[in-house]
């Protein structure tokens, strides 16, 4: 229990809508095989393309399957891609980061450089070359994804590892003869992982929209597997008669972006100085209005 | 009327509210300016000095709150009170100010020519054209050499003795009454300290205008000040004229104060005199004197009260210690 | 001055062969034989010796370096070989592609621009109050919608419901619109921001203190004082944002049915067709390439301090 309190305290600087929503994707995404209410991809031509009714909540697709099952397996199929897309790209990530934190020279140059250069071009193009070369399928959407994402993880990773580095108890330790081992593995890799997870949690909202609009184009994940991305363009062709099935997965795709972006923008520092909120400066009034006034100067 | 100082301060007190505490930088702070003339106020670094002169004319940071009581009459007008665009009026047009740092002062993205000419169009409702030459002569005004250059030029060119004369130049564009020096010269080197302030005292003479010089090196009052207020801890320790007040200070803390002045006759790398120990943080206002844990005078009572302001000796100083004062009784 | 751009230009110039390596290396470490690929695209495959025919008709029997020269020189010149799936040239219509892709970023880089600044003076002239809140609900929906979210709806509403404007095609400015709009709402979101924040960040300056003290209101002081300072850190934003619009393209262009690059490219990456990829690519990064030294040189006339650097 009093483990679980810097935790809490931890997350409460962060806006609760945030949090609320980005637990109830993640929920949603790990649940969901349980929490559909009917089987995803069974199909029933009678019942196409339905309005909300009590048996489809949400509707039906134009080959009569659940939006709702739909959308909420799309969930788990977004949470499981965008994970594994992350994790390669930050161990990709945090192991050049700090490998060019720790030995700096010319080692930190060439990684930097292609980090750069990586930053610099938009990673849906990045991911595309990959996918044109080596042909589609969910494992190379993945990695070709992971590629286009490593180098952010890796200009966070080497910014933490430089200031670890610079810290007095790693000097101390290495005039103490640590061995370069036990200062890697030790103490800049942990620390570096910390601080490389919150940002990439910041960062899952666009890697969501990446893996939507791989397979939107076709490219990513593959029907039947429901997909925000997918479903969407499954219904286009539909758009005049049934708007709804190009509208729900649009509206949840981007309800899960911008969760992640809310927190995205409270992680970003903010350097600005605020003015106070209103019940700030009641407490702050009220606080002064106690000081005793006396004139002095007689 | 006519007698009515330019700017009179009365029992002014200051509170900031900011999202981390709530100060009272300046509390019960009285004086006058009259014009023509220089009033010094020194003090320790937050005493409140700057928040003084700057609070009551809207010009506080972002970030926080500015809570204001008591009066601030300037040229027949109360301006606590007023609405941000009445103060807007009043600034630069009446009262002109010269910041504490001029390497920041300056936009750095603009040239030097607009910054001070921008001031003539907006107060003297100049052309560009004129305030062009307005600038021009100011610049000239200020003493400094190759004038028509360095209006082309940015700020980030100059150094800062020359900077500090462009803001200068900048608060006296709009032809002020007042002048409001914040620290003119802390930010710059020694040997440009001196010229600054003979060019701040040359150009209040000769313009006729009041000065407010704000400061906390007890030197620079000798020569420039007509009347000196003494800044601790947000109250008034002493006030009175230069003369007499820096001659036979009254108050301990201004005694220290004079006494932290280098002087001549010591010998070369003895040990610096400051004032020992170090001024309270600000916060709710401090029950007794302010200065008691510092003061070698401090009796029990001193912590209990306030000290009020009370006329010493000589009837033009008031002096805040009832110790020092109830010597002058017994004497 | 003068020697900033020429060391500016050698870079940007060192930048492009590295570009055109990386794109010829794409296409070289593809897996698979591409002359069979070919073969199989011909329908040719079976034939005895079709192969090695395609094998010498692209050169493949060359050593790489020879095949890097002969290829560059090519592209430099407007080649960019024969296309795998249907064997015409691949440059064939890209002039023409070219230009929709560039009337797709140049109006969308304006409008979001303009609807930027909008947005982002209005957030720093009322901070915190009403249109503050409105501006920035605005950005953080604009740069979480998934761009082919945008589109969707875009044509929705305009198209479908309101008939407005076409949800096609590539005639004339009336048909522009719809893809204009919907690839300018992620930039213009995201720099709505850096100009609220850039100004909000300004207006904390000492100078701006300075700029009150002179007597200035505060629209002058937003537009006087936090707009040249915020202009070059906009324009290095701008940018990063008009880089970005080639892969919103490739989104966008198919989506309202436009004969882009994007649109091009994806078609490549779908069919493997390796020689329009590579070309698809080599332009992109170029475009890339040519923007961030018009960024660069752009700051360098908006920012006295980097000039004086370099003058
Ligand atoms: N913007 C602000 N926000 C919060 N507190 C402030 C602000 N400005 C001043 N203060 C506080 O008010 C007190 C007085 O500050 P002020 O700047 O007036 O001191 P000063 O006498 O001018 O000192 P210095 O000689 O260093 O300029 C200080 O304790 C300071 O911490
Ligand atoms: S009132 Fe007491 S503590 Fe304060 S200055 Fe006078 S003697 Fe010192
Ligand atoms: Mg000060």
């Amino acid at each position: 229990m009093n483990k679980l309190k810097p935790i809490l305290a931890q997350l409460n600087k962060f806006p609760r809508i945030a949090l609320i929503v980005i637990g109830l994707f993640v929920a949603l995404g790990t649940f969901a095989p349980w929490l559909a209410p009917q089987d995803p991809s069974a199909q029933n031509l009678l019942t196409a393309s339905q309005g909300p009714s009590v048996a489809h909540w949400l509707g039906t697709d134009h080959l009569g399957r659940d939006t709702l099952s739909r959308l909420i397996l799309a969930a788990n199929t977004s949470l499981v891609s965008v994970g594994s897309v992350l994790i390669i790209a930050m161990t990709i990530g945090i192991l050049m980061g700090t490998i060019a934190g720790y030995h700096r020279g010319w080692v930190d140059d060439l990684l930097m450089r292609v980090v750069d250069v990586g930053l610099s071009i938009p990673s849906l193009i990045t991911a595309l070359a990959v996918i044109g070369i080596v042909g589609p399928g969910y494992w190379t959407m993945v990695l070709a994804l992971a590629l286009a994402w490593w180098p952010m993880s890796g200009r966070i990773s080497r910014a933490v590892a430089v200031s670890i580095m610079s810290k007095p108890h790693i000097e101390a330790l290495r005039v103490l003869g640590a061995s370069p081992w036990r200062i890697y593995f030790g103490h800049l890799l942990p620390g570096t992982i910390g601080a490389v997870m919150v940002y990439a949690t910041a960062d899952a909202g666009t890697a969501a929209l990446a893996v939507a609009t791989l397979s939107f184009l076709g490219l990513g994940i593959q029907p039947p597997t429901p997909e925000w991305g997918q479903m969407l363009v499954d219904a286009l062709p539909y758009l005049e008669s049934d708007p709804r099935q190009v509208i729900l997965p649009g509206l949840a795709l981007t309800a899960a972006v911008i969760g992640f972006n809310i927190l995205g923008e409270a992680i970003a520092l903010n350097r600005v100085p605020r003015p106070l909120t209103r019940r700030m400066l009641a407490m702050r009034r009220t606080e002064v209005a106690g000081w005793s006034k006396e004139n002095s100067d007689a | 009327m006519h007698d009515e100082p330019l700017l009179s301060v009365s029992n002014l007190t200051v509170d900031l509210l900011t999202a981390k505490s709530a100060i009272r930088p300046v509390d019960g702070v009285s004086y006058t300016v009259r014009q023509g003339e220089c009033l010094a106020i020194v003090g320790e670094s937050g005493s409140g000095k700057t928040v003084m002169n700057f609070a009551p004319l809207g010009l506080m940071p972002t970030g926080v709150t500015t809570q204001l009581s008591g009066s601030v009459r300037f040229d027949g007008h109360e301006l606590i009170g007023l609405s941000e665009p009445e103060l807007q009026h009043i600034r630069g047009k009446s009262i002109g100010f010269i910041f504490q740092d001029p390497m920041s002062a300056l936009n750095p993205v603009r040239r030097i020519g607009r910054q001070i000419a921008e001031m003539a169009e907006l107060h003297l409702n100049m052309t560009p054209r004129a305030a062009e030459a307005r600038a021009l002569e100011l610049v000239k005004l200020v003493g400094i050499s190759d004038p028509a250059a360095r209006l082309r030029q940015y700020p980030h060119e100059l150094s800062g003795g020359l900077r500090q004369r462009i803001v200068i130049a900048t608060a006296l564009a709009g032809e002020p009454k007042l002048l409001i020096a914040d620290e003119p010269t802390t930010a710059l080197d020694v040997t440009v300290q001196a010229q600054i302030l003979r060019l701040l005292k040359d150009l209040q003479k000769r313009l006729n205008m009041a000065m407010v010089l704000i400061t906390h090196d007890m030197g620079v009052v000798a020569g420039a000040a007509d009347n000196i207020v003494v800044m601790y801890a947000a109250r008034t320790a002493e006030r009175g004229p230069v003369d007499k007040v820096l001659v036979t200070p009254r108050h301990p803390y201004t005694r220290g104060l004079i006494n932290a002045i280098p002087r001549r006759e010591d010998p070369i790398g003895s040990e610096f005199r400051g004032l020992p120990g170090i001024p309270p943080t600000l916060g709710a206002p401090i029950k007794g004197c302010a200065f008691a844990p510092r003061c070698d005078l401090a009796i029990p009572a001193c912590t209990g009260s306030r000290p009020p302001l009370v006329q010493s000796v000589d009837s033009s100083v008031v002096v805040a210690c009832p110790v020092v004062n109830q010597g002058r009784a017994a004497a | 001055m003068i020697h900033f751009i020429s060391k500016r230009l050698k870079h940007s110039l060192v930048l492009l062969f590295l570009a055109s390596v990386v794109c010829f290396t794409l296409v070289v470490s593809a897996p698979g034989n591409v002359a069979v690929l070919i073969a199989e695209l011909r329908g040719a495959v079976a034939v005895p010796g079709y192969v090695a025919q395609v094998e010498e008709e692209i050169g493949l029997n060359k050593p790489l370096l020879m095949r890097y020269v002969d290829w560059l020189g090519d592209a430099v010149t407007g080649d960019f070989g024969i296309s795998y799936r249907t064997g015409q040239a691949v440059s064939a219509d890209l002039p023409q592609r070219m230009m929709v892709t560039g009337t797709l970023i140049a109006g969308s880089a304006v409008i979001a621009t303009l609807l930027s600044l909008l947005l982002g003076f209005l957030g720093a002239f009322w901070p915190y109050k009403l249109p503050d809140r409105v501006s920035r609900g605005l950005a953080l929906i604009g740069a979480s919608t998934p761009t082919f979210f945008v589109g969707a709806l875009m044509i929705y509403g305009f198209s479908v419901t309101f008939q407005l404007f076409p949800s096609f095609g590539f005639n004339g400015p009336i048909s522009w619109v719809l893809p204009w709009l919907t690839v300018a709402v992620l930039p213009a979101a995201v720099l709505s921001r850096v100009v609220r924040v850039g100004l909000e960040e300004a207006m904390t300056s000492p100078y701006v203190l300075t700029a009150k003290s002179k007597g200035l209101g505060r629209t002058a002081i937003l537009f006087r004082e936090a707009l040249p300072n915020i202009t070059p850190v906009f324009i290095n934003a701008l940018g990063t944002q008009v880089g970005l619009m080639t892969a919103t393209g490739i989104i966008v262009e198919p989506l309202f049915a436009w004969q882009g690059v994007g649109d091009y490219f994806l078609a490549g990456v779908r069919f493997r067709d390796f020689m329009v990829v590579q070309a698809c690519l080599l332009i992109f990064l170029s475009f890339f390439i040519v923007v961030n030294l018009i960024v660069d040189l752009a700051v360098l006339m908006t920012d006295p301090r980097i000039r004086r650097q370099w003058s």
